[in-house]
């Protein structure tokens, strides 16, 4: 569903850092792996092993390669540390609908990051699990899940509703969704509003930055000669 | 889905505290299928290698108890001078340390692909501080120096011929002699063999008829934390002969680097994010308040009140005590450190070292025993190494500068104070606005704790080189930890997705 356009002539493309975080099991981990493999696993088991994932993100003048980390865990017992933070563009602060504590514990995760990130970092705060809610009660979008609506809980599960948590959003100035992992409701547009929503100026990566040069130079490669790391950063062009 | 408790899981491993050997040893273990439980007592990542905002740092002092370590905020008043940026902008390494290109460390972070998410910058040049000899101490007692000036250290043969007036034509003749010898100089033992035990500096002068003022230069590069007549010929030769052996190895001009953001520090974070990628889990602020060993397992209590299992424990001498301070030590013991964040980017520290080499993010200024004047008996060199914001630790048009002497307190902060401000005399004096003095305790080398329980030294040791023999210590336990001798240690393949190579590969 956010597969990289291919043909016509190559757009700018830059890299951006966008981290993972909310309380454990609420799905951040789903909403990457539907973002980036367009999968979904029932009853995934807590991360292990997946550290950093990338995907394309095409918009109309310019392509995003997101570098999206995952928490590996480290939030668990809230020991991100620094390194988790840097020079992160956007982070992703997901919630699941159907638990009100994750919602707090989201802004939480919120406050940290306007503690540890750098200043321009945009934040989206996203609703997750919205397959479990009934339509009614999401007034946006939410048409398609209602199609899909064969899980074996008549009743509404959700407990957050939509406009708490926009107000929320809106008076931090978060991009807000609800989304589906499960169903990919949602999913993409997140990525995309992100992608959007990062300014020009913050790209670090885009080729023929004279900033994103500035920053390469005091680099170090430390395995020149080793493998082929050397020639990528020689053809930065 | 919430992954079991600590208490109801059998670890196959509980690591305590997250300095450089415990992290590493974390990234070690990442892909073995063991449970790892890795705790901290402390609030942050790297015990004595943490990197620090100013707000940390004064949180860390004060919980020095008994030291002397201290603070002093030195803003100026002025309004359009250089002032203290906000506290997260700065990022203070409380072990700061020079890793050569040739150290096994670079190594390890290749091929374990940690490197990745390391940005690694390289040290620039190395000056030696001269102090002019008439000056008198002022009245208040301590040494004023006005006079004072820099000289960069040659290590090549285009800085000995380019080098300024210091040094004389037949000089530089001597010196690219010596500099030759050194680069061999493992071929050539006949030459110093008689003298290994005696001071280097008693064989240059004998050997190579070196004037003093060109063995200070020679002295400077052997980077020893300790005094000029201590420091052996056997002791010096392979440590300069290191220094010469590593420039060009990753680029041109440099023999060393440092990691961005906070140096060892942030190796510490990627080991434990490694650890956690594989499965490890983490917790900061959990010390652990009792051991007990029954049969082939240990029970630990931690201090966030859970009660857990562990075949081994892997541990240092300070994570092990409740205490959240630094060992009580003979303060005679210790030696002094002091950070000086300073409203200027110091541009003359930091010439490009040669074409085509990468901006130097730091220097070393070398301060030889005995510069000052009122130095009475028992002279100390101090060794400053000075961070522009290249590296992340500071605002732009500030550096930081790292300083620390053998001399223990209270002579060593005095000393440190001096020599920050005498270098700061020779580059337009620009204020320093903010300091901290801290003791640092080398790390000893613990004694074995007994069944199930492994001990790493609780920190670096006085050198301000990173030591090589850090990794040896760590693959031993980590050989004890998972049985296998003939294991490749820290030779791990690219995690999916974090080869950066796929880079043109369409998803």
């Amino acid at each position: 569903m956010a597969d990289a356009s291919q043909g016509s002539a190559p757009k700018p493309s830059s890299s951006v850092k966008l981290v993972l975080l909310g309380e454990a099991a609420v799905g951040k981990s789903s909403l990457v792996m539907r973002f980036v493999n367009n999968d979904f696993q029932e009853n995934k088991e807590p991360t292990i092993g997946a550290a950093f994932l990338t995907q394309k993100c095409p918009l109309p003048t310019r392509t995003i390669k997101f570098e999206i980390w995952d928490t590996a865990g480290q939030e668990r017992f809230a020991s991100l540390a620094p390194m988790y933070y840097r020079n992160a563009s956007a982070a992703l602060v997901v919630y699941d609908i159907t638990k009100p504590s994750s919602l707090t514990k989201a802004q939480h995760w919120v406050a940290e990051l306007q503690r540890q990130a750098s200043p321009g970092i945009v934040i989206a705060l996203v609703g997750n699990k919205l397959d479990l809610a009934t339509p009614s009660t999401s007034p946006e979008g939410a048409d398609e899940a209602a199609e899909d609506e064969n899980d074996d809980d008549e009743a509404d599960a959700r407990k957050v509703p939509t406009k708490t948590a926009k107000a929320y959003a809106d008076e931090d100035g978060l991009l807000f969704f609800e989304t589906s992992a499960k169903t990919g409701e949602n999913v993409a547009e997140v990525f995309t509003a992100i992608a959007n929503a990062i300014p020009e100026t913050q790209l670090k990566g885009t080729r023929g930055s004279a900033a994103a040069r500035a920053q390469e130079e005091s680099r170090v490669n430390l395995s020149a000669g080793r493998d082929t790391m050397g020639a990528k950063e020689g053809c930065a062009c | 889905m919430q992954a079991e408790s600590l208490n109801d899981t059998d670890w196959d491993i509980v690591i305590a505290g997250t300095g450089l050997y415990q992290s590493l040893l974390a990234l070690a273990l990442s892909r073995s299928d063991k449970k790892v439980l890795h705790l901290d007592k402390n609030s942050y990542y790297g015990e004595a290698e943490a990197a620090f905002s100013l707000q940390e740092a004064e949180e860390w002092v004060k919980e020095q108890n008994n030291s002397s370590a201290s603070i002093e905020n030195l803003s100026p008043s002025e309004e359009d001078g250089p002032k203290l940026s906000f506290p997260r902008a700065y990022s203070l390494a409380l072990a700061p340390q020079l890793i050569y290109t040739s150290s096994k460390l670079i190594e390890c972070l290749v091929t374990s692909k940690a490197f990745r998410q390391l940005e690694f910058q390289a040290m620039g040049s190395w000056w030696l501080y001269s102090a002019s000899k008439d000056s008198e101490p002022d009245s208040s007692g301590t040494p004023a120096e006005a006079s004072g000036n820099l000289v960069r250290i040659p290590t090549n043969r285009e800085d000995v011929a380019f080098s300024d007036s210091t040094i004389d034509l037949r000089s530089k003749r001597s010196v690219m002699k010596v500099l030759r010898f050194i680069m061999d100089y493992d071929n050539q033992e006949e030459l110093w063999e008689g003298y290994k035990e005696r001071p280097f500096a008693e064989f240059l002068t004998n050997h190579f008829k070196l004037p003093p003022t060109l063995v200070d230069l020679f002295l400077a590069l052997t980077f020893s934390p300790t005094c000029s007549s201590q420091t052996t010929t056997a002791f010096a030769l392979p440590r300069i002969s290191r220094h010469l052996r590593s420039i060009g190895r990753l680029g041109p001009g440099f023999s060393s680097v440092i990691p961005k953001w906070g140096g060892l520090a942030e190796v510490s974070q990627v080991g434990c994010r490694a650890g956690a990628v594989g499965g490890a889990v983490y917790m900061l602020g959990s010390g652990i308040s009792k051991t007990e060993s029954i049969d082939d397992s240990t029970t630990l209590h931690l201090t966030s009140g859970d009660i857990v299992r562990t075949k081994h424990l892997v541990a240092n001498p300070v994570s092990l005590s409740s205490n959240s301070s630094q060992p009580s030590q003979n303060s005679s013991e210790g030696t002094s450190r002091s950070i000086s964040i300073v409203g200027s980017s110091l541009p003359a520290l930091f010439p490009q070292l040669t074409e085509g080499a990468p901006i130097p993010a730091g220097a070393v200024v070398i301060r030889p025993a005995g510069s000052f004047p009122s130095e009475t008996s028992d002279p100390a060199p101090v060794q400053l190494i000075i961070h522009s914001s290249e590296t992340g630790e500071c605002p732009k048009n500030q550096c930081i500068i790292y300083a620390s002497t053998p001399a223990s307190a209270p002579a060593g902060p005095s000393l440190l104070d001096a020599a920050v401000n005498a270098l700061l005399a020779c580059i337009d004096n620009p204020p320093v606005l903010w300091r901290m003095h801290y003791p640092f305790v080398p790390a000893r080398i613990p004694s074995d704790a007994g069944d199930g329980v492994h001990l790493f030294p609780a920190g670096m040791s006085a050198d301000l080189v990173f030591d090589d023999t850090i990794l040896d210590r760590v693959e031993t336990i980590w050989r004890a930890l998972v049985g296998d001798t003939n294991a490749a240690f820290l030779v791990f393949e690219d995690r999916e997705g974090q080869a950066e190579d796929e880079e043109d590969e369409y998803l």
